[in-house]
Parts: C-alpha cells; sequence; structure tokens
C-alpha cells in the first residue's frame, strides 16, 4: 500500500499478476500509486477502511483503477458448483459495487473510477460464462455512474484487455482465438506494463475528459467494434 | 393469433409465467401449439393464469416454483419432462423488483442480493437443470433481458448491471450449447403489463414519455409484441440464431 511518488495519484485495488504489471507500469508512467489488495478484506467495512488509509497516503486520488478478480481455470456452466459460480460471476459484481461505495467519497471533479476486464464482457466465452457476465455487469456499471456523476466532472471508464491478459495464457489463448478469424491486428494481446498502463495514464489525463462510461478495448486489435 | 403454428408439440417451462410479460409469452406460445408450463412463486396468481389460457382452449397448468431456490428450479423441469415427456424450451423471466431510483453508491445490499438470485443465479441453476433435457430436444433458452444493461442506466444501476451480464451469459451458454445444439437468447422488451399500466396511472407522464421515445408510438402488447417474439427464438424459425439479443421495443434502443 506503500505510495510511490509522482504527480497523478492513482490507487488500485485487485491482487493479481495484471494488477502488479499495471502498478509496475503506472510507476513507469510516473503515478504516485497506491494498492489496496482485495484479499487482504472480507468485508465491504475492511475494504473501505483500506481505501481510506491509502486515499489518505495519496493526499488525493485522480485516478482509481479496479482490476476485479478472475477465474483461472474454465469450466463449462453445467459443470460448475454453485461456489465456482458464485466466485467467478457473482463475487466480482457485489466487489465492483463495494469498490464504488468505498471510493466515491474520494472522488472529486476531475478524477475517474476505471475498470480493468477482459473483452469476453462483450461476447461471453465459453468456460468463463459467469467471468464474462460479471464483467459485463460492471461494464453497465462504469455507465450507470458516469450518467450519475458525470455532472460533478467524475468520469468512469473501462479498459477491456485480452482474455490472454486477463485469465493468463493457458486459458486466455484458445478464447481469444475463437473470438475472430483474423489474427490480431498488432500480434500480441498488450503487455500491462507498456501497452495496458498508458492507457490508465491518458484516462487520468484531462485530454480525456469528454470520454465517461466508455469501454476502450486494448487487445491488440481483435475486437474492433463498434 | 393465426396462421402456422409455429410450436406445436413443443413443451415450454416459463419462469415468472403467471403475470406481466411471463403470461403473454406463455399465452402466445400456447396459442402456436406449445404446452406451456408457468413456474410460479405464488400458486394463487399463476392457477388463475393457467386455468385462463386452458379456458382459451389451450394446453398450461402452473406449478409451484421460488427461482432463488435451486430445487424448486429442478422439481418444475423435473415435473414438465415427467408430465409432458420433454422440454423444449426454457423461458427465464422471473425478477425481482429493481425498487426505487437510488445512486450507484447506494444500492441496497438486500436489493442488490435479490437482484443477483433471480436475474443470475437462477438462469445458472435452471441451466443446469434444463440442460440434459434442452439437448435431447434440440431446444432452446430464452432470458427476459433489458436495454437498461447495455445503456447503464441512472436511476436503477443495479438492476441494469445484472440485465446485462445475463446478455453475456446467454451468448457464453450460447458458445458452449451450440454443440448440442441448443440455442440461447436474450429478450430486451418494452411491454405494457399490468405493474406499468399501474405505474402509468400512477405517473401519467411515464406513459408519455415511453411513448415518445418509442418510433412505433405505443408500448408492446405483451402478447401480440414480447410473446411473438418469444414464439419466434423458441420456433425453428430461428434454428440458426443463438448467442443475440432481440430487442422489442417498438424502436426505443437503437444502440445494438
Amino acid at each position: 500500500m506503500e505510495p510511490t511518488v509522482g504527480e497523478v495519484r492513482t490507487l488500485l485495488v485487485g491482487d493479481d499478476s495484471l494488477t502488479e504489471g499495471l502498478h509496475e507500469g503506472l510507476i513507469v508512467r510516473g503515478h504516485m500509486v497506491a494498492t489496496v489488495a482485495t484479499r487482504s478484506f472480507g468485508n465491504p467495512e475492511a475494504l473501505t477502511a483500506a481505501v481510506d488509509t491509502a486515499v489518505a497516503l495519496l493526499g488525493r486520488t485522480d485516478l482509481v483503477v479496479h482490476v476485479p478478480r478472475q477465474p483461472i481455470d474454465p469450466v463449462p456452466l453445467v459443470d460448475q458448483t454453485t461456489s465456482n459460480w458464485v466466485a467467478a460471476c457473482e463475487a466480482p459484481m457485489t466487489e465492483a459495487l463495494a469498490v464504488v461505495r468505498a471510493c466515491r467519497p474520494h472522488l472529486v471533479g476531475g478524477s475517474r473510477l476505471t475498470w480493468v476486464v477482459p473483452t469476453v464482457a462483450l461476447g461471453g466465452a465459453a468456460g468463463f460464462a459467469g467471468a464474462a457476465a460479471a464483467a459485463e455487469g460492471i461494464r453497465s456499471l462504469a455507465k450507470g455512474a458516469a450518467r450519475q456523476w458525470g455532472s460533478e466532472g467524475i468520469g468512469t471508464a473501462v479498459l477491456a484487455v485480452a482474455p490472454e491478459v486477463a485469465f493468463g495464457p493457458d486459458a486466455g489463448a484458445p478464447l481469444a482465438a475463437t473470438t475472430t478469424l483474423a489474427d490480431p491486428a498488432l500480434a500480441r494481446p498488450g503487455n500491462p506494463i507498456y501497452d495496458l498502463a498508458p492507457i490508465l495514464s491518458f484516462l487520468a489525463d484531462p485530454a480525456s475528459a469528454a470520454l465517461t462510461g466508455a469501454t476502450l478495448v486494448a487487445d491488440g486489435g481483435v475486437w474492433m467494434s463498434p | 393469433m393465426t396462421g402456422t403454428l409455429l410450436l406445436r408439440d413443443r413443451v415450454a417451462l416459463i419462469t415468472g409465467g403467471g403475470s406481466g410479460l411471463g403470461l403473454g409469452m406463455a399465452t402466445a406460445m400456447a396459442h402456436h401449439g406449445a404446452v406451456v408450463v408457468l413456474a410460479c412463486r405464488r400458486p394463487e396468481t399463476g392457477e388463475p393464469a393457467a386455468a385462463a389460457i386452458r379456458d382459451a382452449g389451450y394446453d398450461a397448468r402452473c406449478v409451484q416454483c421460488d427461482v432463488t431456490s435451486a430445487e424448486d428450479l429442478e422439481a418444475a423441469v423435473a415435473s414438465t419432462v415427467t408430465t409432458h415427456g420433454r422440454l423444449d424450451c426454457l423461458v427465464h423471466n422471473a425478477v425481482a423488483s429493481p425498487g426505487p431510483p437510488s445512486l450507484v453508491e447506494e444500492v441496497d445490499h438486500d436489493r442488490w442480493d435479490a437482484l443477483v438470485a433471480t436475474s443470475l443465479r437462477a438462469v445458472f441453476d435452471g441451466a443446469r437443470a434444463a440442460y440434459p433435457h434442452l439437448r435431447a430436444t434440440g431446444g432452446s433458452m430464452v432470458v427476459m433481458t433489458s436495454a437498461s444493461g447495455i445503456e447503464g442506466s441512472a436511476s436503477l444501476p443495479g438492476y441494469a448491471m445484472v440485465k446485462a451480464a445475463q446478455r453475456t451469459l446467454a451468448k457464453g451458454l450460447a458458445v458452449e450449447w451450440g454443440p448440442d445444439g441448443i440455442r440461447v437468447n436474450c429478450i430486451a422488451p418494452l411491454g405494457l403489463t399490468d405493474a406499468l399500466s399501474a405505474a402509468c396511472r400512477a405517473n401519467p407522464v411515464l406513459e408519455e414519455r415511453l411513448v415518445r421515445r418509442t418510433p412505433l408510438g405505443r408500448l408492446g402488447d405483451p402478447i401480440e409484441d414480447v410473446g411473438s417474439a418469444a414464439v419466434f427464438l423458441a420456433s425453428d424459425l430461428a434454428r440458426y440464431v443463438t448467442g443475440q439479443t432481440l430487442v422489442v421495443d417498438g424502436g426505443g434502443f437503437l444502440g445494438l
């Protein structure tokens, strides 16, 4: 949670390898970053306390980035246990709402809350049906929050990343291969440090102020709609 | 409703089938030859609804089913298959009340849990219960979602979240079940249900606003408009349609 000195004050909520990569990339970009590891809290009150502490260390919050947890292994829906389902689908959305509640008091005009989700939100995914559904639910949350907070100058956004990045290469690559007949235009899924963190920097910059509630797809050029 | 019977000898199970859009879809499907089973939390609502369909000369019955109970959903599916020999279509229509408008940071915990239980966990449990039977018939599943999930809602963000999640869940199921010949689709409706009628009576401006943003200039009829969409998706006319959302709202939402 110890922040690193920089100009843009960024609160990063998450605890997987993607979060770690984004953290490193944001530091490279000169952000001051405090991280709240989601595994460190077991209830919304603990999350709120952790966020409050992190924001106190940062001094202010320009950008909040939430990276909801993702399952690692694909499981067909009919083979899932209820606990599989809850962990993949219900828990990430409930966590996203908890992050909203915890962070809302710290968001002021010019700041932004951003979620990082897999692109399977857009098209569904065999073996990850629950996780994909949760990601789409979170995209809707970002839109609703954008509509409510826009008049205060508070923005939201979603960064949609390649399945390989969200779920890991073993599980993600087969998903990516079924998304489109075309090869990824950039021939790589997107490196968290060098490809994805810079987009988060843009989302913290006043230059992106007119963008809110939107999903930026950064998957190496697989999804190209709308 | 006239013409070819698109669902002759098919069997459909409709959750939340005792009233509103669920009853509208059940009625339309019955008109097209389907045996319809209304899965209803409150039999006092579902039984008269099924009786009304039977009185019109069609085949319908009610089973008690609280969709927040996996056991109830399994029992409803089992009862349908035991009684009628097959299951061709599961329509997931039941949903908890979205409640009053709220800020995103103030989405009520209990309301959220109820929305997740009825709109997502129930799809999960219902899908698992229905899967072997839909595979046996090459059947389909229809999930009732909302354009608010796609647009994001400034007034009902929790409701919009679960409705958005339903769409992508349906896409995932469509991919997983496609090789088994099972199709999964969504309907995003705008239907003049009893509940919406009551809301419009209480707030006359509401109906005016809804109609004004609807190019076809009217609210959808639960049977003729929304029900017809369910008939289409359950029928062989849609045999090559899966993973899709059919927006049936008179053109109000054009963002797909």
